[in-house]
């Protein structure tokens, strides 16, 4: 790296003063942005925690609000389009054009499918009765709630947390569909990535694992328990 | 920045030919985003200003029409007397500006920014448009915040800590659109800080100079690196509070509504865990430019270095662990108290370590009293005050008598302005050079620092008293109690050196602007300092240098037995000293 | 750039994460245990998911030490937070 050499690898970090992390500016800085995200939603997940918790009342049972079934195929849609993630990551890095379209293009379809569902999950919830600040009157639900299978005192914070989480964990995966779209239209299709600099899809692929992880968290403590 | 390609848009001094907007305006550059920030974060700090001196009209004169007032609407100031719910919109704003939007940019957005890739010996940031994205986003922040002071039912007002329930209810505090302003403005900052960081660390991490080891950064660094990495982890949680707030706000959630199952101690829990941080981050960055200017003065290297830096990892590792020392009066689990209050003793530590190494910087130094030397010198002392009444606070028992009252405005006015902001106007003089290309005056500057010393310690001081009498924060007229009554001609002298203590300000002011235009032009290195800043000429050119410098020896080799100089620049090279192991890619 | 190594199977960690899942679902509904201790299942299994994610897909096992640190630290702190505002319903 000290002859006065035209090519660089770009996918080491630039000028060492010493070895350091090993990781070149946009992983780094993605990897600590991350963190960041991690910290931000501890905020939410962490007041959900402390919330229910400290409730004055007993929480609703799983699957009576919540559709399970459609967020189970959502979870298992969101892992595989991170499977597709990395075979995409892994297609160009041995220099695979071909795959790297055909993959990352899987994995936009797959995240931009999950926002769908869950906008129409979300829909259907209001429909019943159920939205941010609690329980709808005369409702579906409010007519649960009537019966007693679900329970007054906590179904106001059960929508809170729900939405709240729920939403700006959406909100992540649209920036990461649109990113990646973003990506796949100005540099994967015109060819921009090769073997040598991979960097964009390395970067965008942290993010997306980050978003799918953060999901596998969100759906069991939110639904399954 | 690391490929053929990228090395042709490595920018190069003499070929600056971008336009006035892309050059001044929207810059990626960071000397210039660090200049930006500089001017909106002054002007925050006079309106801080501004609204501090009718807080002390209102305390030293409760009731009586203020000189002025008369240009203040009716639903504030009547006839010019300040109206309570005008009072505690003052009270909230005057913490909401000082805190968000003049110390903590003056400190991170403007030094973080200006100094990391100078003293890193680097072109510019790792990502320098997201480091323009993040000015932006701090200065919208800002106006969405000045504009809060407009609408209808005017600002915020529940203090800048927004305690729940008064924060979330309209009915409750009387404010509708202000606040809700005040979360959406705190969620932008947020994003700006949280993009900043993540700047700031990845540049010091990866961008480093050769030979520019870690135990070779100067202590402005380090501290500017800790304190990102603070910002980095703490603002999120303050996002995510302000978010939750403002859905209580305006969409009826629940998450501080105790009525519907919600806890509004969570908020405080939330608020704190962020809080507590965040002065760290308010005080580190100064910490670390004091150590830098007090080496400088004192002509000698910085007195214990590595335990320096492990001081500053230190407070930055415990500050995490001592939140709830704010919260002790709280209602809070008094066996998580007790944990706090151990915490928070053992946190006293390296900052007394720290003030022992500048003190032993000092010992025996030949000591250049110029003007950022007195304010890094007043910085030291002040803050050893401001830490010793909270050491008072420490303690639960004692905190459960002064919480709330005006020993804690003393105690966070000595850390904030006898200590970070004496050590911003130090760090403003000293690298105003290498900003600006010219030299402040030097004979003002002194007039300003001993006027201000003497102003700031008549305002602050008595308050340590009057907090001990058990006069309280935040009320609008403390003679409404019998017991306050004897202490209010202290509360007059208060005001009276408060407002000395503005006027002095203008000196600063006048000094800054004037100094713009006519101040004496400056050479490469008018301090004759070490960092790699002071190799470069005043201002620092586009992209700083052509090629990056190396790297020999740390920051502090001031009355080095090898030269003749009494300063040893960390680039220069000596015939004893070695390449470092690594050496800069092609094209650097 | 990471230290050289055999590349993971991906659809082999595709294949656990879908397992599972399928046996949080399980756990969920079907198994007759108390909620503790399904609770204590529920989370064990999501982290290990977590785990399977952070390791191989993104990589940690395969970067340096200090990457992993650098990836980790926010969790300790998130802990503290929660247990320690939890720890008011409790005294």
């Amino acid at each position: 790296m000290t002859h006065g050499a035209a090519t660089v690898d770009l996918m080491r970090a630039p000028y060492p003063a010493e070895r350091g992390l090993d990781v070149y500016n946009h992983k780094l800085g993605m990897w600590v942005f991350l963190a960041s995200e991690v910290m931000f939603f501890s905020a939410l997940i962490g007041s959900y925690v402390i919330l229910r918790f400290g409730a004055p009342g007993e929480w609703a049972k799983p699957g009576i609000v919540l559709n399970i079934p459609i967020t189970a195929f959502n979870t298992f849609l969101l892992i595989c389009s991170s499977v597709s993630m990395v075979k995409a990551y892994a297609a160009i890095a041995d220099g695979d054009q071909r795959g790297l379209k055909l993959w990352l293009g899987l994995t936009i379809l797959g995240g931009a499918a999950f926002v769908g569902i869950q906008v129409f999950e979300y829909l259907h919830l209001v429909e019943r009765g159920f939205t941010p600040a609690g329980i709808r009157e005369g409702s579906e639900l409010a007519e649960l709630v009537a019966k007693g299978t679900l329970p007054a005192a906590t179904s106001g914070l059960y929508g809170s947390t729900f939405f709240t989480m729920t939403g700006f964990h959406g909100f992540h995966v649209t920036c990461g569909v649109v990113s990646m779209a973003y990506l796949y239209f100005t540099k994967v299709l015109p060819g921009k990535y090769s073997q040598h600099d991979y960097r964009g899809i390395e970067t965008v692929g942290l993010y997306w694992h980050f978003v799918d992880l953060v999901w596998i968290i969100l759906f069991t403590i939110v639904y399954l328990v | 920045m690391t490929s053929v390609a990228a090395t042709a848009r490595v920018p190069h001094a003499h070929h600056d030919d971008r336009s006035f907007i892309r050059k001044y305006i929207f810059s990626t550059d960071h000397k210039i985003i660090g200049i930006q920030f500089l001017f909106v974060s002054l002007f925050f700090l006079l309106l801080g200003g501004v609204l501090a001196m009718q807080m002390r009209w209102q305390l030293a004169f409760p009731g009586q029409p203020m000189p002025g007032g008369g240009i203040l609407p009716d639903t504030m100031a009547p006839g010019g007397v300040i109206l309570p719910e005008y009072y505690i919109q003052l009270v909230t704003m005057h913490g909401t500006f000082m805190v968000f939007f003049a110390i903590m940019p003056l400190l991170v957005g403007v030094y973080a920014n200006f100094l990391i890739p100078l003293k890193i010996g680097t072109h510019d940031m790792a990502f320098p448009r997201i480091n323009m994205a993040s000015f932006w986003l701090a200065l919208a922040a800002g106006l969405v915040m000045f504009a809060s002071l407009f609408v209808p039912d005017g600002a915020a007002r529940a203090g800048w800590t927004m305690y729940v329930p008064l924060s979330a209810r309209h009915d409750y505090s009387g404010a509708s659109i202000g606040q809700e302003l005040w979360s959406v403005s705190i969620i932008l900052l947020g994003l700006s800080s949280i993009l900043g960081s993540l700047n700031y660390i990845t540049t010091v991490i990866n961008n480093r100079a050769p030979g520019m080891t870690w135990f070779r950064l100067p202590l402005s660094v380090w501290s500017l690196f800790i304190t990102a990495i603070l910002g980095l982890l703490a603002l999120p949680v303050l996002s995510g509070a302000a978010i939750m707030l403002l859905f209580d706000q305006v969409l009826n959630t629940h998450f501080f509504d105790t009525t519907s199952g919600g806890q509004a101690l969570l908020w405080q829990h939330l608020f704190w865990f962020f809080g507590h941080p965040e002065v760290y981050i308010l005080i580190l960055p100064a910490m670390g430019m004091v150590s830098d200017i007090i080496a400088n003065g004192s002509r000698k290297p910085i007195f214990g270095y590595q335990s320096m830096v492990f001081a500053i990892v230190a407070i930055g590792f415990l500050g995490w662990i001592v939140w709830g020392h704010h919260m002790f009066v709280s209602g809070m689990n008094p066996t998580l108290g007790s944990s706090f209050m151990v915490s928070t003793l053992i946190i006293a530590v390296p900052s007394a370590v720290k003030v022992f190494n500048w003190m032993g910087t000092m010992w025996r130094g030949n000591l250049q009293f110029h003007v950022p030397m007195l304010n890094a010198v007043a910085f030291v002392a002040m803050f050893v005050i401001g830490g010793l009444s909270g050491i008072y606070m420490a303690a639960t028992p004692v905190d459960m008598f002064i919480h709330d009252t005006y020993f804690i405005v003393a105690h966070l006015h000595y850390v904030l302005f006898g200590g970070s902001l004496f050590a911003l106007f130090g760090a403003i003089t000293y690298w105003y050079p290498k900003m600006f290309g010219r030299m402040m005056s030097e004979p003002w500057g002194k007039v300003h620092f001993w006027l201000t010393f003497v102003f700031y310690n008549c305002t602050f001081f008595p308050m340590h008293i009057l907090g001990m009498a058990g006069a309280m924060r935040r009320i609008y007229d403390p003679t409404q109690y019998d017991f306050l009554k004897p202490m209010q001609p202290m509360n007059v002298f208060i005001t009276v050196s408060a407002y000395l203590l503005f006027a002095t300000q203008l000196i600063f002011f006048v000094n800054f602007w004037w100094s713009l235009f006519k101040g004496k032009k400056a050479d490469l290195n008018p301090w004759h300092d070490n960092g790699l800043e002071w190799t470069l000429p005043s201002p620092a050119p586009h992209g700083n240098w052509e090629t990056v410098p190396t790297v020999y020896r740390g920051p502090y080799e001031f009355s080095s037995p090898q030269v003749a100089e009494d300063y040893l620049p960390q680039t220069r090279k000596l015939p004893t000293d070695r390449e470092p192991a690594s050496a800069p890619v092609a094209g650097h | 750039m990471e230290t050289a190594h055999k590349r993971p199977n991906y659809i082999l960690i595709w294949v656990y994460l879908a397992l599972l899942t399928a046996a949080e679902l399980g756990l969920a509904f079907r198994l007759p245990i108390s909620p503790n201790l399904k609770l204590a299942l529920l989370l064990f299994l999501a982290v290990w998911k977590a785990l399977l994610v952070a390791l191989f897909f993104m990589h940690l096992k395969f970067e340096r030490w200090n990457l992993r640190i650098m990836a980790i630290i926010p969790l300790p702190l998130a802990l503290i937070f929660m247990f320690a505002a939890m720890s008011e319903h409790v005294w």
